[in-house]
C-alpha cells in the first residue's frame, strides 16, 4: 500500500517535470544528420592544429592558475573554518570564555559559510560574472575556477584538519604549545599527504571544468568548440573534442599516479615533506623548472593583463552594480518559471540517465556477461564479449563529453530550450551512472548469487533476486548523488541554450541588468543548498557510515560536476 | 540410480598453478540413499558436492544424473537438473536485504519464468506466499517471515536455507557441512530438522562431525586427498579406518 503510494507520487512528480522540461517529440533528423556527416573527417590541417594546441595550452594554464588560486584562498579559509582550532574541542576546553573567543568563533563560522557560498554557486556562473568584470579571455576563467575550487578545497582541508588523530594534538597543547604551533607541528604533518592528494584530485576536476568555461567567453578549448559549432565547422568540433578527451585522460593518468604515491605516504604515516615523493620529484625537476612552468601557466591564463590600467577599477564598478539585488515582487514572480524549468531539467535529465545508463549497465557488467560457466558456445561467447566491450565503450564516450557540449549537440536535434538541456544532462549522466551501476553490480557478494545458481535460477533471475536486492541501496545512493550534481549543472545549461535559470542569468547579464543577475545568483545558491541538504537527508539512512576520505572525494566530484570519483 | 560418477577428476587452475582437487572418483548413489562424506578439510568434499549439484563441470571422467551425462547437457537442461537438486551450504548465503520469506521463495526460481520471478519479487502470488510461510513454519520460523535475512542469527539463517530447499522440493538434497558453524545445541535440533525434511529424498552430506554421521547415515564415503578411500555401510566403519582417513590431521595436531 505504502509502496504503491510512493510509486504513484514519484510518477506524478516525474510527469510534472516532463511537462516542465518541455519534452516534445519533434526531432530534427536533418540537422543531426548534417552534423554526423560534417564531423568526418576531423579537421587536421596545420593551421587549425596550431589553434588546437594553443587552446589546450590555454586550458591547462587556466586549470593550473585556477588550482593555485584555489589553494591560496582555500588554505587560510580552511584553517579558519576548522572547528577544533577555533570553535570547540580539547584545544579550547581550557580557554576563558570572553568576547575575543566569541569573535574568533564567529569568524570561523563565517569562513565556513563563505566556503559554502563559493562552492554552491557553479563555476560557470562565476565565469560569466568575471567575464563581465574583466572582459573576454582566459583570466576570468582562471579566477572563476580559483573561487569555486577554493570553496570546495577549503571545506575539504577543514575536514582533513579536523579528522587527524587527536593524540599528538592534545599532547602538544598540554605541553604549552599555542594553537598555531599545534597546527604546524601536529595537524599539518598528519594531514599533509591527504591534502596533497585531494589538491591533485581537485586539479583533475579543474582541467575538466576549464574546458567548458570557454562557453561563456572565458577562454580555452570550450570557447573554440563553441565557435566551431556556431560556424558549422563540425570537423573542427571533432578534432577539439578528441584533443579534450586526450587532455583529460592524460591529466587523470598523471595525477592518479602522483596521488597514489601521496596516499601510500599517508598510509605509512610519513609526512609529505620527508616523503619519498618530494625527493624523487625534486631530483627529476629542479625547483626553477617548476616555477617557470607555473609562471607560464599564469601567463597563459592571461594574468599579465591584470595590470592593465583601469581593469581592476572596471571590475570594482561592475561589482558595485550588483548591489542591491533586485528583490521586487514582480521580478521574483517572473523567476518561478525558470526555477521550475531548472528543477525539471535536473529530474528529467537524471531520469533519462537512469534509464539509458541502466540499460547499458547490464551488458557492461562483467560478472553477468563474461562468466565462463554460462558457456553458451563460441559464437555466443563472442557475441557477449562484443556486447560487453561495445557498451563499455559507449558509456565511456557518453561520459567523456561534457554536459555543455552535449547541450550544443542536442540543440541541433531538438532545438533551443529546456528539453535540449535535459537531454544533454541525460546523455552525460547515462555514461556516469551506467559505469557506476555496472561496477556496483560486479562488486555484489557472490555467495547468494551462487546459491541461486545451484537451485537452478537463470541469469536474469539471479540478477533480479540476488544482485539487485544486494545492490539497490548503493545504486540509489549513487543516483541521488548524481541528481545533486545534475541540479548544479541544470542551473547553467541555459547559458548555452538549454533553458532554465542559466538562460535567465545569461540574458540579464547580457542586457546589463546586474541587480537582477545578483538575485539569480542568490537563487541558484539557495536552490543548490536546499538540494544538497535534501539529498543528504535522503542518503543518510542509505550510506550512513562513510569514511571521511570517500566523502571528501564525493564533495569535490559532486561540486565540480566531474564524472566520478575514481 | 540417481548418480553415477565414473573416474571423475577435477583440477582448479589458479595463480599458484594447478591444484588437483579430485582424482579418479567413482561413486554410485541410488534413489533414497543417505550418504555422508567424511574426510579432512581440503580433501575435496566441497568440490565433489559442487560437481554433484551441476554447478561445476568435471575436468575428466563422466558424471551421470539419472542416466544422463551432465557434460552433454545445454544450459536449459542443466538448469532443469539443478532445479531437482537442493543444496545447503555451511555458511548459508542468503540475500541479505530480502526477507526470510523471499529467501525461502528463491527455491522456486528454477521453476519460474522471468516474468513470474519479476512479479513475485514485487507482489508474490497468494499460493507462493502460502508455500513460503508453510516452509518457514516447518523449520520453526513462521514468526520471522517478514524479517530481513541479515537480521537473523546464524542458526535462523540456516533454517531459512532449509526452508528454501523445502520450497524447491527437490529429489536430491546436498549439504556441505551444514552444522559446522553452529553451536552444539543447535546442531542436534537442526540435524533432526534436516533428516525430517529429507525423509523421502536422496541425501548426500559432507559432515565434519563423525559421530553424527555414523549415527544418522546408512553409508559413509571417506574422501582423502581427492580420492575415495573407503565406501562402506555405517556399521562397518572401524576406528582404524577413521584413523587412516584423518591421519595427517592427527599428526599435524600432535
Amino acid at each position: 500500500m505504502k509502496r504503491a503510494a510512493v510509486a504513484g507520487a514519484v510518477c506524478a512528480a516525474l510527469a510534472l517535470c516532463i511537462a516542465g522540461a518541455g519534452v516534445h517529440p519533434a526531432f530534427d533528423a536533418r540537422a543531426l544528420g548534417a552534423f554526423v556527416r560534417g564531423v568526418f573527417p576531423p579537421d587536421l590541417s596545420p593551421p587549425f592544429l596550431r589553434v588546437v594546441g594553443l587552446a589546450i595550452a590555454r586550458t591547462l594554464g587556466i586549470a593550473v592558475a585556477g588550482t593555485a588560486l584555489s589553494v591560496l584562498g582555500g588554505l587560510p579559509l580552511g584553517i579558519l573554518a576548522t572547528p577544533s582550532l577555533f570553535r570547540r574541542g580539547p584545544l579550547l576546553a581550557g580557554e576563558r570564555p570572553g568576547l575575543l573567543t566569541a569573535l574568533v568563533a564567529l569568524a570561523s563560522l563565517a569562513a565556513r559559510a563563505l566556503l559554502r557560498f563559493l562552492r554552491a554557486v557553479p563555476d560557470l556562473v562565476w565565469a560569466l560574472l568575471f567575464v563581465v568584470g574583466f572582459g573576454l579571455g582566459p583570466l576570468p576563467g582562471a579566477l572563476a575556477l580559483g573561487v569555486s575550487a577554493a570553496g570546495i578545497l577549503g571545506r575539504v582541508y577543514a575536514d582533513l584538519f579536523e579528522g587527524v588523530p587527536p593524540g599528538p594534538v592534545v599532547a602538544l597543547h598540554a605541553g604549552g604549545a599555542s594553537r598555531m604551533q599545534v597546527f604546524a607541528a601536529a595537524i599539518w604533518p598528519q594531514a599533509a599527504p591527504a591534502v596533497a592528494a585531494y589538491t591533485l584530485y581537485s586539479f583533475e576536476c579543474c582541467v575538466r571544468a576549464a574546458a567548458v568555461l570557454g562557453f561563456v567567453g572565458a577562454g580555452g578549448i570550450g570557447g573554440e568548440i563553441n565557435l566551431s559549432m556556431r560556424l558549422f565547422e563540425y570537423g573542427q568540433v571533432l578534432t577539439l573534442l578528441l584533443a579534450f578527451v586526450a587532455l583529460v585522460l592524460l591529466t587523470d593518468a598523471v595525477s592518479r599516479r602522483l596521488r597514489g604515491r601521496f596516499q601510500r605516504n599517508a598510509v605509512h604515516g610519513s609526512g609529505l615533506l620527508r616523503g619519498p615523493v618530494e625527493g624523487r620529484v625534486a631530483r627529476r625537476a629542479p625547483a626553477l623548472l617548476w616555477i617557470a612552468l607555473a609562471a607560464l601557466a599564469f601567463q597563459q591564463a592571461g594574468f599579465l593583463g591584470i595590470a592593465a590600467p583601469g581593469l581592476l577599477g572596471h571590475f570594482g564598478r561592475f561589482a558595485r552594480q550588483l548591489f542591491p539585488p533586485d528583490l521586487s515582487a514582480g521580478f521574483l514572480a517572473s523567476l518561478l518559471e525558470p526555477l521550475w524549468q531548472t528543477v525539471s531539467i535536473s529530474v528529467v535529465g537524471t531520469a533519462i540517465g537512469i534509464a539509458l545508463g541502466g540499460a547499458l549497465a547490464l551488458p557492461a557488467t562483467a560478472t553477468l556477461l563474461l562468466d565462463r560457466r554460462d558457456a553458451p558456445g563460441v559464437l555466443g561467447r563472442a557475441a557477449r564479449l562484443l556486447a560487453y566491450s561495445g557498451s563499455r565503450l559507449l558509456l565511456a564516450m557518453l561520459r567523456s563529453i561534457p554536459e555543455l557540449v552535449w547541450v550544443l549537440l542536442c540543440i541541433l536535434a531538438v532545438g533551443l530550450g529546456p528539453f535540449a538541456g535535459a537531454l544533454a544532462l541525460g546523455l552525460h549522466t547515462a555514461g556516469v551512472l551506467g559505469k557506476l551501476y555496472a561496477e556496483t553490480l560486479e562488486e555484489v557478494p557472490d555467495g547468494p548469487v551462487e546459491e541461486l545458481r545451484a537451485a537452478g535460477a537463470t541469469l536474469p533471475q539471479r540478477l533480479l533476486w540476488a544482485m539487485w536486492p544486494q545492490a539497490r541501496e548503493m545504486l540509489l545512493g549513487y543516483t541521488l548523488l548524481r541528481w545533486e550534481t545534475n541540479l548544479r549543472v541544470s542551473t547553467v545549461v541555459g547559458m548555452v541554450g538549454g533553458g532554465g535559470l542559466g538562460l535567465a542569468l545569461y540574458n540579464n547579464v547580457q542586457l546589463g541588468f546586474y541587480p537582477r543577475a545578483a538575485t539569480l545568483v542568490l537563487l541558484i545558491y539557495l536552490l543548490v543548498s536546499v538540494t544538497d541538504w535534501l539529498s543528504d537527508r535522503l542518503r543518510k539512512p542509505v550510506t550512513s557510515a562513510e569514511a571521511p576520505p570517500a566523502s571528501a572525494m564525493e564533495l569535490i566530484s559532486a561540486a565540480s560536476g566531474s564524472p566520478a570519483a575514481p | 540410480m540417481i548418480y553415477d560418477l565414473r573416474t571423475v577428476a577435477h583440477v582448479y587452475s589458479g595463480r599458484a598453478g594447478a591444484v588437483r582437487a579430485l582424482e579418479d572418483v567413482t561413486l554410485r548413489v541410488s534413489r533414497g540413499e543417505r550418504v555422508a562424506l567424511l574426510g579432512p578439510s581440503g580433501a575435496g568434499k566441497s568440490t565433489l558436492l559442487r560437481l554433484l549439484n551441476a554447478t561445476l563441470r568435471p575436468a575428466r571422467g563422466a558424471l551421470f544424473f539419472e542416466g544422463r551425462d551432465l557434460s552433454a547437457l545445454g544450459p536449459g537442461e542443466l538448469r532443469a537438473v539443478r532445479r531437482r537438486i537442493g543444496t545447503i551450504f555451511q555458511h548459508p548465503s542468503l540475500v541479505p536485504s530480502l526477507t526470510a520469506q523471499q529467501n525461502a521463495l528463491c527455491g522456486r526460481l528454477g521453476s519460474w519464468n522471468l516474468l513470474r520471478s519479476l512479479r513475485a519479487l514485487v507482489v508474490p502470488g497468494s499460493e507462493d506466499v502460502r508455500a513460503g510461510l508453510a516452509a518457514l513454519e516447518t523449520v520453526g520460523l513462521s514468526g520471522k517471515a517478514a524479517a530481513r535475512a541479515d537480521e537473523l542469527s546464524g542458526g535462523q539463517q540456516q533454517r531459512v536455507a532449509i526452508a528454501r530447499v523445502l520450497v524447491q522440493d527437490p529429489e536430491v538434497v546436498l549439504a556441505d557441512e551444514p552444522f559446522a558453524s553452529l553451536d552444539p545445541g543447535l546442531t542436534a535440533q537442526l540435524a533432526d530438522l534436516l533428516f525430517e525434511v529429507t525423509q523421502r529424498r536422496t541425501l548426500v552430506a559432507a559432515m565434519h562431525d563423525v559421530d553424527l554421521a555414523l549415527q544418522r547415515f546408512q553409508r559413509i564415503v571417506g574422501v582423502r586427498a581427492g580420492r575415495v578411500v573407503f565406501d562402506v555401510p555405517a556399521a562397518e566403519v572401524s576406528p582404524e579406518l577413521l584413523q587412516q582417513l584423518y591421519a595427517r590431521e592427527a599428526r599435524r595436531a600432535g
